[in-house]
């Protein structure tokens, strides 16, 4: 066997295995897409601005409603300690006080 | 009949096979590395746009206009007195008061969401009962009653009982019946949410009467919502006041490469990229000199020495990509991002499950590629060009 007939196999069985996840993601979309309705319906019946992702900090549970400002806030000098801190960026709201 | 100019590309490739497989141990190590590297930069990518996604997709029914008081840089509750004088306001449809906070709860180290507010009131208030599980949401004359998320159940271990007490600030309990429990499909959402009646909140976080967290504002024709709260703004200037399209965009900018870990991880893969780049192009070792060498004086031309190299060097680093970005979608759809999500969700007690479709977009592919693959290309392409056009008696000499 050639060495390129067994990179075509590699190649196939990896075209295999992506084509199998395509299928997954597409069965997931659907299957998400009914959970998206009754989401739709908490959000605006509560008036929820945010993802429950993160609970430690209030920055990072309500990153929609918290100013920049939030992380520095606890006291005169104070340094972002919550590990969340470093995976979530800067809110965009910072126009606004 | 395969024509003869891809015969002869088909033969370079078995050679740069075949030449990749004499140094197989050396090859796959950087397969391996270049995979993880994609795989990790992959991950986040998907991650965080699945989460993007999600909430581009449920917060387009978020508050139309959200006001806070600010006092010290800080925000703090808002009085109520502040809902009349909106009336002077035109365009706005309706003005609904709401208080919600945080509630440590200390045996368990959870921090819960309370919110309140007049369900009815609020849109599509009348279906709410949709994203429960079982029970119904507390009707304004059922005092002490809530609703609560299913990991606030889950923590504070009520099992079949429907009873429990939360303290109030001066540590006097208050007891509560669980009346409903949110749907598994809304748990992105409402994992950690206890909602009640305002005057339960405001009972449980001593909040006045005159009082609460703050406003949502619902205007009349959405079109207009940029000015009105301008208006508001000018109208209250100690308050923030924030707007639906605000609250939409936080999504599509709180996760993106200018966050420290983001930013840890393509700054890993480029330094990876750059010391790789730099022992290939510092040239190549004497045995692969030699080669190329021997190569040439058996006649080989320089265009077919830079086709293997190129062959060798696609091979190595397409593979590395497809094997990384597969694992990436395994990792993000299968084993809910597992490997990122400690340093996501930080030291929160509450662990929502992740239930999402990892973001694959041409985009996001593209630029991984461009970051990955053709550094890699240029890496080991140039050094080869620059070797096989020296004489080839000085290199095998």
């Amino acid at each position: 066997m050639r060495p390129s007939h067994i990179l075509l196999i590699i190649i196939l069985v990896l075209f295999f295995v992506d084509g199998s996840l395509f299928i997954h993601s597409q069965r997931l979309k659907e299957e998400l897409r009914s959970d998206e309705e009754i989401q739709k319906i908490a959000v605006a019946g509560l008036g929820l601005t945010d993802l429950c992702v993160a609970t430690e900090a209030r920055y990072t549970r309500h990153p929609a409603v918290s100013d920049p400002m939030a992380p520095f806030m606890d006291h005169p000098g104070a340094l972002e300690h919550f590990p969340t801190g470093s995976f979530w960026a800067v809110t965009p709201n910072r126009n606004s006080r | 009949m395969i024509p003869k100019g891809l015969e002869k590309q088909f033969n370079i490739l078995d050679f740069s096979l075949s030449s990749l497989w004499r140094r197989k141990l050396k090859n796959l190590g950087i397969m391996l590395v270049f995979a993880l590297v994609i795989f990790l930069l992959a991950s986040f990518q998907m991650l965080t746009g699945a989460l993007s996604n999600s909430a581009d997709a449920v917060l387009e029914y978020t508050p139309e206009i959200t006001i806070q008081k600010m006092s010290a840089g800080r925000q703090e509750a808002i009085p109520l007195a502040y809902k009349d004088k909106l009336r002077s306001i035109y365009g706005i449809r309706s003005v609904i008061p709401r208080i919600w906070g945080y509630y440590f709860d200390e045996s368990s180290l959870a921090n819960f969401t309370v919110m309140a507010l007049e369900f009815d009131s609020m849109p599509s208030g009348n279906k709410l009962n949709l994203t429960l599980s079982h029970g119904h949401f507390p009707k304004i004359t059922e005092s002490g009653t809530v609703v609560i998320g299913r990991s606030v159940q889950a923590i504070l271990g009520l099992g079949n009982r429907h009873v429990f007490s939360l303290f109030k600030p001066d540590l006097t309990l208050k007891s509560f019946k669980m009346v409903g429990l949110f749907t598994q499909e809304t748990d992105l959402l409402t994992n950690d949410l206890i909602v009640m009646n305002l005057t339960d909140a405001r009972d449980l976080f001593a909040i006045p009467k005159s009082m609460v967290t703050d406003l949502c504002v619902y205007v009349a024709n959405p079109t207009e919502i940029e000015t009105i709260a301008k208006k508001i703004a000018a109208l209250f200037p100690d308050t923030r006041v924030l707007t639906k399209t605000q609250i939409q965009k936080t999504y599509q900018v709180v996760f993106s490469w200018r966050s420290g870990f983001a930013s840890i991880c393509l700054l890993t893969a480029l330094i990876a990229f750059a010391i790789l780049a730099w022992d290939k192009a510092s040239g190549l070792s004497p045995e692969e000199r030699r080669e190329i060498g021997i190569l040439k004086i058996l006649g080989w031309e320089t265009a077919d020495i830079l086709a293997i190299r190129f062959w060798e060097s696609t091979l190595v680093s397409v593979l590395a990509f497809i094997i990384g970005c597969t694992t990436a979608y395994i990792h993000v759809a299968f084993f809910d991002a597992s490997l990122l999500k400690p340093v996501m969700i930080g030291w929160s007690v509450i662990q929502p499950p992740f239930k999402l479709l990892p973001s694959v977009t041409v985009a996001d592919l593209m630029l991984i590629f461009s970051f990955s693959v053709m550094p890699y290309l240029g890496a080991t392409v140039i050094p080869a060009w620059r070797c096989s056009t020296v004489p080839p008696d000085s290199v095998i000499r």
